[in-house]
C-alpha cells in the first residue's frame, strides 16, 4: 500500500502557484437536488389531494383483512385492523407535513425578527435575546412539548405551535449571526448614512439576506419538525385524531405486528425517510448554493 | 567523479483542474553531489516548490507526475510507491516556509522531535528526549530543557524555525530540502538562520536543496543555480558564472531587481513588467516572451531548447543576454520602442541606463 | 480562567431560567391540588363556609372531601404561597438535596430519581461510546483517502443515517435483531448485570448511530482541513508512517466543531432517550416523566427536568474544559 494521505484537491497546492481556481462548477443545485424537490412536490401533492383520490378514508376497513402483504390492491398493505396502509400513509402525510410546515412557519416568524433585532441593536437587547435562545436550546426540547402538549390539547394546531417554539433558537441564532455579517457591509452602513430608519434597514436590507441563510434552515428544520411529531408520538402524545406517520409506525411496531406484517411499520418509515432526506438534502444544496456557513440544528 | 547523490530528469508534473490541466512543472533536470547545496530560483508558481513537493512524495494523488528521479541509485518514485519506512526523514526531509504552520500546534515541541528519533532509530522515550534537548542546544535554541517542554505558540517565529530545523535534521539527513525556510520570518533573523543552515550543512556534509524567491538568498551559499519560469528551468550554472554571466533574460532581470551592495544608494531597481504566465493550455511559445525585453518574432511561435548539458552553464533562450545575438535582438528592440511580444521599452530601458 | 467562570455564571443562569419555567408552567397550567387529592378537592371551601355548600364530611364522607384536609394538604405543600415564594422554597429545598414528595406514590423524588437514574445514564453513557468508537475510526478512513471509494460511500452512507428518526431506528433495530434474528430480547431483562447490558445494546445503538453519522460528517471535513496544513507536510516529510500522522497529529487539533456540538447536542440527546427508552420498554427516567407529565406529578416531572438540565450544563462545562486540554493555546487565554 502507498504510503499516502491524500489532499482533498489539487487547488490547495495550486493556490500556492496563485492560480484562480475557477469554482463554478461547485455552485451548483445538482441532479439531486431536483430529485429531492420532484419527491417533495409529489408527496405534498398526494397529501393535499387525499380527499379526491381514489383510495380509502383513513379509517376504512378494507376487503381482504388484517395483515395483509403488499398487493396490486393494498401497495403498502393493510394493518392490523384491516385498514389500507398506502391510504393511511397519504392521509397521514396531510398531518405531519402541515405540522412540519406550520411548526418552522411559527419558528420563522418569531425566530426570524428576534434574531435580527439582536444582531442589529446588539448590546443589552442582544444579550437578553441570546439569553432566552440559550435557554431555549438548554431545554431538553421534547420535555417542553411534551408539558405543552400535555396541558394543553392535541389539537394539530398545539403540537404545530410547540413544535414552532423548538424551531425559534435555532432560527434565531442563525438570523443573529447573519445579521451580525450583514450589518457591518457596506449598503447596510450606506443607508444608515444617508439616514435611514432601523425598522427600514432591518426590513429593506436586512431581511432579505438574512431570509436566504434561514429558507436553507427552514427546510432543515421541517425534517427535524416532521421527526419530532413523530417523537411525540411515541410517547402517546401527538395530534389525537387521525392517522399520523408517527402514530402509523408506532402502531406497527409492535412486536407482533412486526413479525406478521413488518410492511405496516416499515412503508411509513420508508415514506418519512425519503421525506426527511429530501428536505435534508434540498437544504443542505441550498446552503453550500449561497454558501452559508452557519448551521444551528 | 562519482554518482551524484540525486538526479532528476525529465522530471513533469501535472494538475487536472477545472478549468483544464495545469502543467506546474515541465521538463525540469538536474543532478546534486553529495555534500553540495543547489540553490532553485523563481517566482511564486514557478514550480519550485512543487518540484520539491515532488521529490519529497507529498503532492495530491491527482497530480501526474513523470520523469526519473533517483537518489543514490534508487528510484524515488519506486520508494514511494512501496511505501518504504526510514527513507523520508532518514534519507531526505524537508523544512517549510512557515514555521507558524510547519509544527503541529498542540504538541510539545520537544515531542515533535523525539518521535522522530523514536520511530526512526528505535530510542526509548527519556533517550529520545535528552536527544532532543541536545539537538536544540545545537540549533542555537537557549534553554532547550526548557523550550522542549513548550508548544510551539510559545515561541518566536526565529526559535520555531530553529525547531523545525533540528526537526528535520533529527535523523542525519544526506538531502535536505528547504523550502523558503526564511520567507516567513524577521528579515534581522533571516540572515542568521541561513548561517545556521549553511553550518550544519558543512558540519555534516549534508546535501541540500535550497528553494528562494529572492536570488540574493541564494548567492554565496549555493554551489549550483538553477532559475525556474513557468514550471522549466530556464538557465543552470554554478553559483559564479550565474551571478557574473548570466544568459537568460530572465535571470538578468532579476539580477537587476535586487538590490546590491556595491551599487550605490537610490540605485532603481528595475522590477519585472507583467504577470507571471498561465499554466493552463500554454501557447506554444517562450513562457517568458510576453515579459521579455529581448523577444523577436520567433520567441512567439517556438520554445527554446535547453542549450548545454547537466552540469555545465545551460540555458534556454533564442537571444541569450550578455552574447552579441542577444544585444542586437535587444538594440532591435530598443530601436522599434517595443518587443515583438508588444511590451514598451520606454521605461525600462531608461531605468537601465 | 476567567473566561471558565463566565461561562459557569451563564450556564447557571441558564439552570434557574429553565427550572422556573417548568416550575411555573407545570404550576400554572395544572392544579396540583387536584392531583392529590383527586376530583373532591375542587370543592369549594369558601362555600362551605358560608352555608351555600353542604359540607359532606359531617355526613360521613370521605375524608377527602374535607375542607380541613385540602387546607391542611395545601399547607403541606406550600399551595397558598405566591408562586415566586414556592418556586425559591422549592429552589432551597432542591440545594438541600430534597426534591419533595411525588404525588403519585408519596415515594421521595430523590427515590424514584435514584431507581431511574443509572439506568439512563448507562443508556446515554453507552450509546455515547458506541457513537465514538464508531464516529473516529470511520472519519479517519474517510478523510485518509477523501474524495474516493470508500469515502464517497460513506458520504451517502451517513447522509442516510441522518434522514432515520430515532424512533424509526429503533423500530428497525428492533425488528431485526430482537424480532426477527433474536440476538437481543424484546424486554428489558433486569435479572443480571449481563442482561441489563445486554438489553442496552440496541437502545444504545440506536442513539450512536445517527450521532455517529454527524460525528463522522464533522470530523471527515476537519480533518481534510487540517491533512492540508504544512505540519502534516513536516510530519511526512520526517517520514512518519500513516497511521500515526492521522492519529497522533491530524486527529487532536481536528476535535474541535465535533466537540461542540456534542455539547449542543447533549439535551437533543436526553429528549431521544425518552423515546428510545419507550420502544425498548427500558425502565429509565424516560418512562418515568411521560408518566409524570401525563399525571401531572409537578414534583417528579420538577425533578428530573433539574437533573437533565444540570447535565446539559455540566456537560457544557467539561466541553470548555476540554478546548483547553486538546488546544495549548486556548490555556493561556
Amino acid at each position: 500500500m502507498a504510503d499516502d494521505i491524500s489532499t482533498e484537491n489539487t487547488e490547495v497546492v495550486l493556490d500556492e502557484a496563485e492560480l484562480e481556481i475557477d469554482d463554478a462548477v461547485k455552485k451548483k443545485l445538482g441532479v439531486g437536488f431536483w430529485i429531492a424537490i420532484v419527491w417533495l412536490v409529489l408527496v405534498v401533492g398526494l397529501a393535499f389531494l387525499a380527499p379526491v383520490l381514489p383510495i380509502d378514508g383513513q379509517n376504512d376497513v378494507a376487503a381482504g383483512g388484517r395483515l395483509e402483504s403488499p398487493s396490486m390492491d393494498h401497495f403498502f398493505g393493510t394493518d392490523a385492523a384491516g385498514r389500507d396502509v398506502f391510504a393511511r400513509t397519504i392521509w397521514g402525510a396531510r398531518v405531519s407535513l402541515s405540522v412540519g410546515f406550520i411548526a418552522i412557519l411559527s419558528g420563522l416568524f418569531v425566530g426570524g425578527p428576534l434574531g435580527i433585532i439582536a444582531g442589529f441593536f446588539r448590546g443589552k437587547v442582544d444579550a437578553v435575546i441570546s439569553f432566552i435562545f440559550l435557554s431555549l436550546l438548554s431545554f431538553p426540547s421534547l420535555v417542553l412539548a411534551l408539558l405543552i402538549v400535555n396541558s394543553l390539547d392535541r389539537s394539530l394546531k398545539i403540537v404545530a405551535l410547540v413544535l414552532g417554539i423548538l424551531a425559534v433558537a435555532p432560527i434565531g441564532r442563525l438570523a443573529r449571526a447573519n445579521t451580525i455579517v450583514f450589518a457591518e457591509r457596506e449598503f447596510v452602513q450606506a443607508s444608515r448614512v444617508i439616514g435611514a430608519k432601523n425598522g427600514r434597514i432591518m426590513v429593506r436590507e436586512l431581511l432579505p439576506n438574512v431570509l436566504i441563510p434561514m429558507s436553507a434552515l427552514a427546510l432543515l428544520g421541517m425534517a427535524v419538525a416532521i421527526v419530532a411529531e413523530g417523537g411525540l408520538a411515541f410517547l402517546g402524545l401527538s395530534v389525537k385524531e387521525g392517522a399520523t406517520w408517527g402514530k402509523m409506525i408506532l402502531e406497527g411496531a409492535d412486536p407482533r405486528t412486526l413479525r406478521t406484517g413488518t410492511h405496516v411499520s416499515m412503508s411509513p418509515i420508508m415514506v418519512l425517510f425519503l421525506t426527511v432526506l429530501a428536505l435534508n438534502y434540498a437544504g443542505d444544496r441550498v446552503r453550500s448554493y449561497f454558501d452559508v456557513r452557519e448551521t444551528a440544528f | 567523479m562519482a554518482e551524484p547523490l540525486l538526479t532528476v530528469r525529465d522530471l513533469s508534473v501535472r494538475f487536472p483542474t477545472t478549468r483544464g490541466v495545469v502543467q506546474a512543472v515541465n521538463g525540469v533536470e538536474f543532478d546534486l553531489e553529495e555534500g553540495q547545496t543547489i540553490g532553485i530560483v523563481g517566482e511564486s508558481g514557478s514550480g519550485k516548490s512543487v518540484t520539491a513537493k515532488t521529490l519529497m512524495n507529498l503532492l495530491p494523488r491527482s497530480a501526474e507526475i513523470e520523469g526519473e528521479v533517483t537518489f543514490d541509485g534508487r528510484d524515488v518514485r519506486e520508494i514511494a510507491a512501496k511505501g518504504e519506512d526510514h527513507f523520508w526523514g532518514v534519507q531526505m526531509t524537508m523544512v517549510f516556509q512557515d514555521p507558524m504552520t510547519s509544527l503541529n500546534p498542540v504538541k510539545r515541541c520537544g515531542e515533535q522531535i523525539a518521535e522522530t528519533l523514536r520511530y526512526h532509530l528505535g530510542h526509548d522515550k527519556k533517550k529520545a528526549i535528552s536527544e532532543s534537548i541536545d539537538l536544540l542546544e545545537r540549533v542555537g535554541i537557549p534553554e532547550p530543557a526548557k523550550r522542549e517542554r513548550q508548544y510551539p505558540h510559545e515561541l518566536s517565529g526565529g526559535l520555531r524555525q530553529r525547531v523545525v530545523i533540528a526537526m528535520a535534521l533529527a535523523c542525519q539527513p544526506r538531502l535536505l530540502i528547504a523550502d523558503e525556510p526564511t520567507t516567513a520570518v524577521d528579515v534581522t533573523v533571516q540572515k542568521l538562520l541561513l548561517d545556521l543552515l549553511d553550518d550544519l550543512r558543512k558540519e555534516r556534509q549534508m546535501s541540500m536543496i535550497l528553494i528562494t524567491h529572492d536570488l540574493g538568498v541564494a548567492r554565496g551559499r549555493c554551489d549550483e543555480v538553477a532559475v525556474m519560469y513557468a514550471g522549466r528551468i530556464v538557465e543552470r550554472a554554478d553559483s559564479h558564472t550565474l551571478f557574473s554571466d548570466s544568459r537568460h533574460p530572465y535571470t538578468d532581470a532579476l539580477l537587476r531587481s535586487i538590490p546590491r551592495i556595491e551599487q550605490p544608494s537610490h540605485t532603481r531597481l528595475d522590477p519585472i513588467p507583467g504577470r507571471p504566465p498561465e499554466l493552463i493550455n500554454p501557447p506554444v511559445r517562450c513562457a517568458y516572451a510576453p515579459r521579455c525585453r529581448f523577444a523577436q518574432r520567433n520567441c512567439l511561435e517556438e520554445i527554446p531548447d535547453v542549450s548545454g548539458v547537466v552540469g555545465m552553464h545551460s540555458f534556454a533562450c533564442h537571444y541569450p543576454a550578455n552574447t552579441e545575438r542577444g544585444e542586437a535582438a535587444l538594440q532591435s528592440n530598443l530601436d522599434r520602442g517595443e518587443t515583438a511580444g508588444g511590451l514598451h521599452l520606454h521605461a525600462v530601458a531608461e531605468g537601465a541606463s | 480562567m476567567r473566561y471558565i467562570l463566565q461561562r459557569i455564571g451563564q450556564l447557571v443562569m441558564v439552570l434557574l431560567a429553565v427550572t422556573a419555567i417548568t416550575f411555573a408552567s407545570v404550576n400554572v397550567l395544572g392544579d396540583p391540588l387536584t392531583n392529590i387529592l383527586g376530583p373532591l378537592a375542587s370543592v369549594d371551601c369558601t362555600d362551605v363556609e358560608a352555608g351555600l355548600v353542604e359540607d359532606i364530611s359531617t355526613r360521613g364522607g370521605t375524608s377527602q372531601g374535607d375542607c380541613e384536609v385540602i387546607a391542611l394538604t395545601r399547607a403541606e405543600f406550600n399551595l397558598d404561597d405566591p408562586l415566586p415564594q414556592r418556586y425559591v422554597t422549592w429552589l432551597g429545598d432542591i440545594a438541600t438535596g430534597d426534591f419533595g414528595t411525588s404525588f403519585q406514590n408519596q415515594l421521595p423524588v430523590s427515590t424514584v430519581i435514584k431507581n431511574k437514574l443509572p439506568v439512563t445514564l448507562r443508556l446515554v453513557g453507552m450509546g455515547l461510546f458506541l457513537s465514538i468508537m464508531i464516529s473516529i475510526p470511520w472519519a479517519l478512513l474517510s478523510a485518509y483517502r477523501a474524495n474516493r471509494a470508500f469515502d464517497n460511500v460513506s458520504t451517502v452512507v451517513s447522509f442516510g443515517l441522518l434522514a432515520v428518526p430515532n424512533f424509526a431506528m429503533g423500530v428497525i433495530l428492533f425488528y431485526f435483531f430482537a424480532v426477527r434474528w433474536q440476538i437481543f430480547p424484546t424486554r428489558y431483562d433486569p435479572s443480571n448485570a449481563y442482561s441489563q447490558i445486554k438489553s442496552l445494546v440496541l437502545p444504545a445503538l440506536t442513539l450512536a448511530l445517527p450521532l455517529a453519522a454527524t460525528y463522522q460528517r464533522l470530523l471527515r471535513t476537519d480533518l481534510i482541513t487540517t491533512l492540508q496544513e504544512d505540519f502534516v507536510h513536516m510530519a511526512r516529510a520526517k517520514g512518519l508512517p500513516s497511521r500515526t500522522i492521522m492519529v497522533r497529529h491530524a486527529l487532536r487539533p481536528s476535535m474541535f466543531s465535533v466537540l461542540t456540538v456534542f455539547g449542543i447536542n447533549t439535551g437533543a440527546l436526553l429528549g431521544g432517550t425518552l423515546v428510545i427508552e419507550q420502544i425498548f420498554s427500558v425502565p429509565g427516567m424516560g418512562g418515568e416523566i411521560v408518566t409524570a407529565i401525563v399525571r401531572d406529578d409537578t414534583p417528579v416531572v420538577l425533578g428530573i427536568v433539574v437533573i437533565i438540565v444540570t447535565a446539559f450544563v455540566v456537560v457544557n462545562l467539561l466541553v470548555d474544559l476540554m478546548y483547553s486540554i486538546l488546544d495549548p493555546r486556548v490555556r493561556r487565554g
